[in-house]
Order: structure tokens, then C-alpha cells, then sequence
């Protein structure tokens, strides 16, 4: 816009009538892609003993039958016992993938990218097909370990990709200028290439803690009532109970999802002001 | 400030590298005196850069060794062989202040803390810029980064000073600033220097000796007169100066004392009676007299001016010396007492020792 400003008036008008009409459609999409789930928050207040919209009074009920309930109390440190572990451990192995692939001497660089982010294409009822027997033949299929495991396969992937776009962002003659200097190979990692890269290394953390807290397929397969996480309770409540009992939980899942969204967010922008201070 | 730990002799005895079938650089023997300002010097692809790898340890060589003092560093790895190095784009750590990127060397080496404060003020002092030392990188413009990157190259006394095109990223001003900079800081630090660049007047400004690489190969190295003066190659006379190369097709004996060559395009050149053999024949533009009537030269040609450009402080000719040949030449604001235009009738002339010969 501001590169034409002699433009005739009736162009002017055209510019403007586009931007107003994909101004509208932008409005629309993002209200179809998220009434569902602002839906839930209402339908979490509903003095009614079922799901519906619009409820026709308010309570606190639902969120006190869940609070009440120590099976939710249950799933949800199951949740945290198998997404801390997971976030963990697919953030060294990513990290690690990420560096070998974007700094070492790779031989077959494309084969191992595509296994590196095969997980992520892969529906997930494939690897939980895969990794049951296994785990039922390790004797792991009871335990937190199982589902740990294949949320970790899922996670790789995404660490990989928020740590190589880190790697990518400076250039690698920073880490053999470490090098030059007199830092060994663990010491030039700890003292200038992590630096560089922990905003990858902890969005990609939280990203791969969200995902095994949202993931349900391989929770199905691998956790059993004792490690049961919180979206396989809430299938297996859909399945006898459809109560507000269910937004409760959806709600406060929300709330969590979105904090740790917020923070991922806010590391990016703070590294993207950090860049452009730096040119 | 000359400290002996600064003056090391480094060698390259064979060392070669393949990547598969694709030969970055041929086996090459190469010995850097202590103290040199040496250049390498090439297009980009002609294995400058594999060359200062190996050196800093980060290419390993397909065969051969490289050694500092004697001692054979070939599988060292780059933190234990104490070697500086300033990268095209400075690569400065932009999470640590100027002082600190300067302390990160003496730091890695465990220097007491006491020690580490002055020698870095001392350095930034060198490359003048005590007054920036808190700011971080960013804060500063290219050729102030290259100085900070130049003080923490040299802050720990390395045995050898690498520069991959130190200059490549600043403008034309800035980077003649620095080649003075440079030098002075050469001058007065005294370490051994390997100095890569495609600029061939930077190499000629800089170093004590150039090697001009081709295709992974050394083509020459020397001393810049020598490699203008007597260039191996047809390549070493064109990248090292201006040259009008001719083929030469027929050698024969003149008058006593002198011989001539015959070329291509049916040129009779007489070289003196001491001159190599070769197949191309290089004269310099600016070893070319013009003038309206014939001199005392050897070598004498009526032709005709088909251009010719103004530079800063010469005129660069075109002259067309028969229907298959025409030269470039060079007159310097001195030597251009006459003045030609477009089309005039001028003799082209220059003595037998301006005729170089050499290989293809």
C-alpha cells in the first residue's frame, strides 16, 4: 500500500474492498476452527446432568464431582508421571539427532531424516501396533515405561525440528570458532552452541509434553488402569457418561494447553527481538 | 610485545583431500615461514579454503601431514593446536559482550582471572577499541566486529594466525581501512599468518609471499614481484595483474643476442636470447609504450586505437595490431605525454624483456 501512493482512486477502493472481504473470511475460518472448543467452556457450567448447549442455568457442580473423583486426580499425575519423562527424554535424543544432522558428516542425510520424522507422519495406531507386543513381551506393557516409550517416538521428531530451525538461525563457523578457541568438543557445546539453541531445545520440550498429554491412540494401547493418563479417561467416561463432568476436565486441559502454548510463544518472541537487535 | 611463541613455522607436507570422487584439493607441499604474511590466493572452489581447514583442524586430509614446528598435528583436534582464527563473518559469540568474546579463549586455557582482565584490555587496546568493550557484537558495525574477532584470534599468542577473507564482508573503503589495520597489527604482534582472498590486490598489498591456487592445485608461490615478473602460467599472469596472453606457435633465432617467437595471430615477438620457453606470451599493459612515430624498441607494431577508458590515474588502450590481434595498454598519467583518440594510427612498442614466457 504505502508503495503506491499516487495510485488512482478507484484502485485505492479496490485495495480496499479486498482487504475488507479477506479481513471477513479470516474472522469467519478462525470462529468455524475454534467455536468448538470455546463451546466446551459454557457447557462445563451446566446445572443440567448432560451435555448441551446452551445450558439453561449455572453451577460449580461438575468442576467438585471432578476435584471429588480421585480417578481424574489419578489420570492427571499419571499425565504429568508420563509427559515429564517423555519431554525429557525426546529432547536429548531430538537435540542429538538435530546436531548430527545439521552439523556432522552424515552419510545417507536424506534416509535419516525421513526415519527421524517418520513418527510424525506415521498414524499413530501403527506404532502402537507395533510397540504392544514388544512391550507385552518385555513385561513393560504395566508399567509407566510402556507409554513413555512410544510417547517419546512421537516427540522426536518435534524436538528435532524446533532444535535444527535453532541450529539453522546462526551460522555453524560459531561452533568452530569455539573450537579454534580452545573449547573442546563438550565445552564449545555447553558454552556457545547451547546458548544459541536452548529456545529450540525447551519450545521443543514443551511441545513434546503437550503431545503426550493430549495423545490418545498409544495411550489406549499402552497404558493400563494403573497409568491410565487423562484423554483415556475422558474416552473411557465418553463411553458410559456424557456429563458436564467431561467439559469440566476438557476446560481445565484447555487452560494448561494454553499456558504452555503462551509460554512457547513467548520464548519465540523474545529470541526473534534478541535476533533483530543482533542483524 | 614480540613474543617467541608467536613465531611458528608451519608445513604441509602432501596433504591432499578427496570428498568421494571430487578432488578438493591435489597433494600439495607447502612450508610457511615463522613470522610470514602469507597469502593464498584464488577463485572460489580452488582449495584456498580446504588448505586453511587443514590447518585449523577442521578438514581432515585424504593423505599427507601438516606440521607446526616439526611437530606433526595432522589428527589433532582444532582446540589443542593452538591456532587463531577470524572467519568471513566474524563469528562472534552475539551473547557475550566484546571483552568477554575476547576473555572466551583465555578462559578455555584457565588463565588466572587476574591475568585474564589486562591482556584482554591490552588487546582491545591493539585493535583500538577499549571504549566498546562492554557492548555485545551487535552493537557494533563490520569492521569494529572483524577487530574484536582479530583480538580474540590473537589474545592466547597462537603459534599460527588464520584469516578466511577477513575482508570479504565490508565495503571498499572499510576494507582498505582494515588491510592497514591488519598489516599494523602484523607488524607489531609478529605471529605467523595465512591469509586466504580471491582479491589479488589485497594479497599484493598484505603478504610477504602468495600462493595462487587453481582447480585444488598450487599454480605458483612467491614473492608478489616475482610471481608478476616471472609467472609459471598463463592462469598465474592473468589473476596476478593485467596480461594480453598470445599463443605462441613458432620459436626461432634472430639477431645475436636475441630470438623471437611467432604467435598465433602472426605476431614476430623478440624475446631476449636468455628467456624459458613456453607456449603463451604475456606482455603487460603497462609495459606497452604508445606513442605517433616509432621509437628505439625492439618490438614495434603500427596499429589503431579501437577504445579506450579513463580510469583514476591512467588510460587503458585498446589497440588493434592486425586483423586477428588486439592488446590492452595501460598509460600511466606519467608515461602519457601524448594522448590518443578513437581511430588514430599509433605504434604499439615494448622491449624484449617485456615479453614473458610461459606455460599454458
Amino acid at each position: 500500500m504505502s508503495g503506491c501512493p499516487v495510485a488512482p482512486p478507484t484502485q485505492r477502493f479496490a485495495q480496499r474492498m479486498t482487504q475488507c472481504v479477506l479481513r471477513g473470511y479470516s474472522v469467519l475460518a478462525f470462529t468455524f476452527l475454534l467455536l468448538p472448543i470455546a463451546i466446551i467452556i459454557p457447557m462445563s457450567f451446566s446445572n443440567q446432568p448432560y451435555l448441551g448447549f446452551p445450558p439453561p442455568g449455572w453451577t460449580l457442580h461438575w468442576y467438585e464431582a471432578v476435584r471429588d473423583q480421585p480417578r481424574w486426580l489419578a489420570a492427571t499425575i499419571n499425565s504429568f508421571c508420563i509427559g515429564i519423562p517423555t519431554a525429557l527424554l525426546a529432547v536429548v535424543f531430538g537435540t542429538l539427532a538435530a546436531l548430527g544432522m545439521a552439523r556432522g558428516d552424515v552419510r545417507f542425510r536424506k534416509f535419516l531424516l525421513l526415519m527421524v520424522m517418520a513418527p510424525m507422519m506415521l498414524p499413530h495406531v501403527i506404532i502402537a501396533i507395533g510397540l504392544y507386543p514388544t512391550l507385552v513381551d518385555m513385561r513393560l506393557h504395566d508399567s509407566y515405561a510402556a507409554v513413555i516409550v512410544g510417547h517419546t517416538v512421537i516427540g522426536i521428531p518435534l524436538v528435532f525440528i524446533t532444535v535444527t530451525a535453532s541450529l539453522r538461525s546462526y551460522p555453524a563457523s560459531l561452533d568452530l570458532a569455539a573450537r579454534t578457541l580452545g573449547a573442546g568438543a563438550w565445552k564449545a557445546f555447553r558454552r556457545v552452541t547451547l546458548p544459541m539453541i536452548w529456545v529450540g531445545i525447551v519450545s521443543g520440550g514443551l511441545l513434546a509434553f503437550a503431545t503426550s498429554f493430549d495423545e490418545l491412540m498409544l495411550a489406549l494401547f499402552l497404558t493400563s488402569p494403573g497409568t491410565e493418563t487423562l484423554p483415556r479417561l475422558i474416552w473411557d467416561q465418553l463411553s458410559f457418561a456424557l456429563t458436564p463432568a467431561l467439559a469440566a476436565v476438557a476446560t481445565l486441559i484447555l487452560i494448561l494447553s494454553m499456558l504452555l502454548q503462551g509460554l512457547a510463544v513467548y520464548l519465540g518472541v523474545r529470541r526473534s527481538v534478541a535476533k533483530r537487535a543482533m542483524p | 610485545m614480540s613474543d617467541t611463541k608467536g613465531f611458528a613455522k608451519l608445513q604441509f607436507a602432501g596433504v591432499a583431500k578427496r570428498y568421494g570422487e571430487v578432488v578438493a584439493l591435489h597433494p600439495t607441499d607447502l612450508v610457511i615461514q615463522p613470522g610470514e604474511f602469507f597469502a593464498l590466493l584464488g577463485p572460489s572452489g580452488s582449495g584456498k579454503t580446504t588448505l586453511l581447514g587443514m590447518a585449523a583442524g577442521f578438514v581432515s586430509p585424504s593423505e599427507g601431514s601438516i606440521l607446526v614446528n616439526g611437530q606433526d598435528i595432522t589428527r589433532m583436534p582444532p582446540e589443542r593446536r593452538n591456532v587463531g582464527m577470524v572467519f568471513q563473518n566474524y563469528s562472534l559469540f552475539p551473547f557475550l559482550t566484546v571483552a568477554a568474546n575476547v576473555a572466551f579463549p583465555l578462559e578455555m586455557r584457565r588463565h588466572p582471572k587476574a591475568e585474564i582482565a589486562p591482556r584482554v584490555r591490552q588487546l582491545l587496546a591493539m585493535v583500538r577499541l577499549e571504549h566498546l568493550a562492554d557492548r555485545l557484537p551487535a552493537a557494533l558495525s563490520g569492521g569494529q566486529q572483524q577487530r574484536v574477532a582479530l583480538a580474540r584470534a590473537a589474545v592466547y599468542n597462537p603459534s599460527v594466525l588464520l584469516m578466511d577473507e577477513p575482508l570479504g564482508a565490508l565495503d571498499k573503503n572499510l576494507r582498505e581501512e582494515m588491510q592497514d589495520e591488519i598489516k599494523r597489527f602484523h607488524a607489531e604482534f609478529g605471529a605467523t599468518v595465512i591469509y586466504v582472498t580471491h582479491d589479488q590486490q589485497e594479497a599484493a598489498f598484505m603478504a610477504d609471499r602468495i600462493a595462487i591456487l587453481n582447480h585444488g592445485r598450487i599454480e605458483q608461490a612467491g614473492p608478489q614481484s616475482e610471481l608478476y615478473a616471472r609467472p609459471n602460467n598463463a592462469f598465474v599472469a592473468g589473476f596476478l595483474g593485467e596480461a594480453n596472453l598470445l599463443r605462441v606457435t613458432a620459436c626461432a633465432a634472430g639477431e645475436p643476442g636475441s630470438r623471437s617467437v611467432t604467435t598465433q595471430e602472426g605476431l614476430r615477438l623478440v624475446v631476449p636470447q636468455t628467456s624459458r620457453t613456453g607456449q603463451i606470451a604475456c606482455i603487460r599493459p603497462a609495459d606497452v609504450t604508445l606513442s605517433p612515430a616509432p621509437l628505439c624498441y625492439a618490438n614495434t607494431y603500427l596499429g589503431t586505437v579501437v577504445d579506450l577508458v579513463h580510469a583514476a590515474d591512467s588510460i587503458r588502450y585498446r589497440v588493434q595490431l592486425n586483423d586477428r590481434c588486439q592488446i590492452s595498454v595501460r598509460a600511466t598519467s606519467r608515461r602519457c605525454d601524448a594522448r590518443f583518440e578513437r581511430g588514430q594510427q599509433v605504434y604499439a612498442q615494448w622491449q624484449p624483456e617485456d615479453v614473458l614466457l610461459m606455460d599454458n
